[in-house]
């Protein structure tokens, strides 16, 4: 390495390298369970979810959970990420919502913008 | 919460907060007795003694940026208003445990609910926590690990959706068998 430019080549392939690494691997959502969700309906809205995938032979989603995001009055919340698109965070998603959601945003590729409460890119 | 098996899968969710690798949930009805228990049991980083206090004073939380911490006292007003109480027992390293207590035909306690429901989605949520759960009634008991629900087959060839779905499924049954009742039984009988 001997000069910034250098310098500059190895931080955009390392740039590159993350990009490739954080959108490889399989679609994820996100259910928060903490108390504020649990108490909403998330472990309905995430058994939704598990069953829908099932019925759609969707089968390379991960699912997973967190706690309290701070928007407890929009619980259950569900995040839905798919590799190299923004993560999409849906609101009030009732057992009803989330198998609209599994059907138009996983399995179709389609946001549904009525719900939605935040989008994020992906590397912020 | 509108029914026990939530205020359960938000004990179970401190103690997947506190680090435990094992947890383990056990419900015995004993009509004879007219007690309902549930106790969580976890080997998680456990509390000191002024923790275990505070622990039931809903201003209080150890989460950063957070002005509550509503779940043990929830449980605690479940727990009481139906007859019951809760006791935990706790100590730094060795991990927790909390015992719930209900009065089984009391008025005013909850139905138990549907239980599968929270261990599927527990485990679900925690995959590398190793879940077991007994359920002891008048007509039978079940008891199942949820490293050893699955065959290493299924492990290697299903992936988390159909494992999941599988897991339900074979809970369900294993309760039903059991005599097991989302509405908890005891109250019409």
């Amino acid at each position: 390495m001997k000069s910034i430019k250098d310098l500059e080549r190895v931080k955009e392939q390392a740039l590159a390298d993350m990009r490739v690494r954080s959108s490889s691997g399989s679609p994820r959502v996100t259910v928060g369970m903490g108390t504020c969700g649990i108490a909403a309906g998330a472990r309905e809205t995430m058994l939704a979810i598990i069953d829908e995938l099932k019925k759609r032979q969707k089968l390379d989603v991960t699912i997973t959970e967190t706690g309290c995001i701070g928007l407890c009055a929009k619980e259950p919340i569900v995040e839905v990420h798919i590799p190299g698109e923004p993560r999409v965070v849906y609101g009030n998603v009732d057992v009803s919502r989330a198998r609209q959601i599994v059907a138009s945003h996983l399995v179709n590729r389609k946001v549904v913008d009525d719900w939605v409460i935040n989008i994020r890119k992906e590397d912020e | 919460m509108v029914d026990i098996s939530l205020h359960l899968l938000d004990l179970m969710q401190n103690s997947a907060r506190a680090q435990a690798t094992r947890v383990v949930l056990k419900i015995t009805e004993n009509r004879e007795k007219d007690t309902l228990t549930a106790i969580v049991t976890d080997n998680g980083i456990g509390m000191d003694e002024e923790e275990k206090r505070l622990a039931l004073d809903p201003f209080y939380t150890t989460k950063k940026g957070k002005k509550v911490g509503l779940g043990l006292p929830l449980v605690v007003q479940a727990a009481r208003m139906s007859g019951g109480d809760v006791k935990i027992e706790s100590h730094p390293v060795s991990g927790t445990t909390v015992e719930v207590t209900f009065s089984l035909s009391h008025p005013d306690r909850q139905p138990l609910g549907d239980i599968p429901a929270t261990l599927v989605s527990f485990m679900a949520g925690n995959p590398d926590i190793e879940l077991s759960f007994e359920y002891a009634g008048d007509q039978g008991t079940f008891s199942m690990t949820s490293s050893q629900l699955f065959s290493q087959e299924e492990k290697e060839t299903l992936g988390q959706i159909a494992l999941l779905s599988l897991a339900e499924k074979r809970m369900r049954a294993g309760l039903a068998g059991a005599g097991f009742r989302p509405d908890g039984g005891g109250v019409i009988g």
